[in-house]
């Protein structure tokens, strides 16, 4: 063996005498964040307005709790704009005979406490979960949040994370991602799930403006974009999530 | 670069001396002649049959085989790994040397072509660390690993110098060849696995990477045997 690696040095010496590059040059290492295969976006809202609640916490309880992480692997549970995705752990896996459930638990300073029980099926791999709280006294009937228009050519985004501070990785998010026509101030509404850094989406209009927003590790990420072609390629700074790995 | 040419220069002009101080007249007639010979060197191990077709010109068929392992040869500026890289060239080649100054029989010039049934380097890497994701320890099975495989697969032509002469005088001689092969462009594939799966889109700037690497260096002593 190490004449063969002595031997292998002086080829390979010889075969690159002539060659300038390094053959891993600019080669960005792409990472995904799919690590957790099953997920539910849990979004909070005020019942009676559609707003984000102001100081709202989110509590994980139940026998698969300790199985179960924020979406950036971490046990840290915080609702950024009122959204956080928990997911299974590689370790836990449901199957048809076995779904596996956790509790939420939704509190907020003169809102009445909330619990829901999310179940992770094996058929199911993302879920969204809205949750509506309302004000301790409240009778007001929760509002209908009506369904985004859809417009007949989809537009595809491919995100790339990128790290300023990894020049050598790349990765490709999957997230849940939201979305609001720029300087509309309206609430952000869900657009679809972004598998390995690609969406496909009818919800975007040629012409328009939009606001994209996904969290991930406790913070929220935005994009600004005109949509005017079928397909775009957005960066997108992953911060503090590119020192998850 | 003008101060290898220089060099380069002064040393082919050394050998020719010396060669010419050896030389025999009658020794130039190969016709006819034929030589069985164990070639070793940058092309690793192999073996050839030469046949006097001229006064001046021999050719020869034979068969190189390499195959070669080495550890960590590459990296990721911001990937703590480990690597091994392997490279299996294996190839037919044709050659024709060519003995062009009677004065001096054991300098040849040499040509010829050669297929390469078989010329990957695959480049294997894997994270050498425990690595996590957030508070999960991932196993190596979920981080996975990438395979960069780079394909010289087809002809090269090959061009030369060989010392002393192609068919020992008597039964043994120990001759030399320094070359290059000129092999094809190459093809490329990377092939991740687990949370590395995505890196096939990285083919393009790999095959930017190598695209040069063509020139395969022959450096190869040759024992050969009169039959």
């Amino acid at each position: 063996m190490k004449i063969y690696i002595k031997y292998s040095m002086v080829m390979l010496l010889l075969l690159s005498a002539f060659s300038c590059k390094k053959p891993t040059e600019n080669i960005k290492l792409v990472v995904d964040t799919d690590i957790l295969k099953y997920t539910a976006f849990i979004r909070v809202t005020d019942a009676a307005t559609g707003t984000i609640p102001a100081n709202a916490k989110i509590t994980i309880s139940g026998a698969a709790a300790d199985n179960i992480y924020e979406l950036s692997g971490k046990k840290n549970f915080n609702l950024v704009q009122g959204v956080v995705t928990i997911g299974l752990g590689p370790a836990l896996t449901p199957t048809a005979a076995n779904p596996v459930s956790c509790t939420a638990t939704i509190t907020a300073t003169g809102y009445t406490t909330v619990t829901k029980t999310i179940t992770f099926t094996a058929d199911k791999s993302q879920q969204v979960i809205n949750i509506q709280i309302a004000k301790a006294g409240s009778n007001t009937p929760p509002i209908v949040v009506p369904d985004p228009p859809v417009y007949p050519t989809p537009v595809v985004l491919t995100f790339t994370g990128t790290c300023s501070n990894r020049r050598d990785f790349e990765i490709r998010p999957s997230v849940y991602i939201m979305f609001r026509e720029t300087g509309s101030n309206l609430p952000y509404q869900y657009l679809g799930y972004m598998d390995k850094g690609v969406i496909t989406t009818t919800a975007l209009g040629q012409g328009k403006t939009y606001d994209v927003q996904t969290t991930f590790n406790g913070e929220d990420h935005k994009v600004t974009q005109k949509i005017e072609l079928p397909s775009y390629s957005l960066t997108l700074d992953m911060g503090n999530a590119c020192n998850n790995f | 670069m003008y101060k290898f040419l220089f060099l380069a220069s002064l040393f082919t002009v050394l050998v020719i001396n010396c060669v010419k101080a050896q030389t025999n007249p009658s020794d130039q007639l190969i016709l006819h002649q034929k030589s069985v010979k164990l070639n070793l060197g940058s092309q690793g191990i192999g073996g050839e049959f030469t046949y006097g077709i001229d006064k001046k010109v021999a050719l020869r068929l034979g068969l190189n085989v390499i195959p070669v392992n080495v550890n960590d040869a590459f990296d990721f500026a911001d990937f703590n790994s480990t690597s091994k890289a392997s490279a299996k060239f294996t190839n037919i080649h044709l050659l024709a040397d060519y003995t062009p100054f009677k004065s001096a029989s054991a300098f040849r010039l040499v040509g010829g072509v050669a297929y390469f049934v078989r010329a990957r380097g695959t480049m294997q890497v894997q994270p050498s660390d425990n690595y996590s994701y957030g508070d999960i320890v991932l196993t190596p099975d979920q981080v996975g690993y990438l395979n960069l495989d780079v394909d010289w697969k087809g002809i090269a032509p090959y061009a030369g110098i060989g010392l002393f002469k192609v068919i020992p005088k008597r039964r043994f001689n120990v001759n030399v060849d320094l070359g290059t092969y000129y092999l094809k462009q190459p093809d490329v594939k990377i092939v991740g696995t687990g949370i590395l799966k995505g890196n096939n889109k990285q083919e393009g700037q790999l095959h930017e990477n190598v695209k040069d690497y063509r020139w395969l260096p022959v450096i190869q002593l040759n024992f050969s045997y009169k039959l």
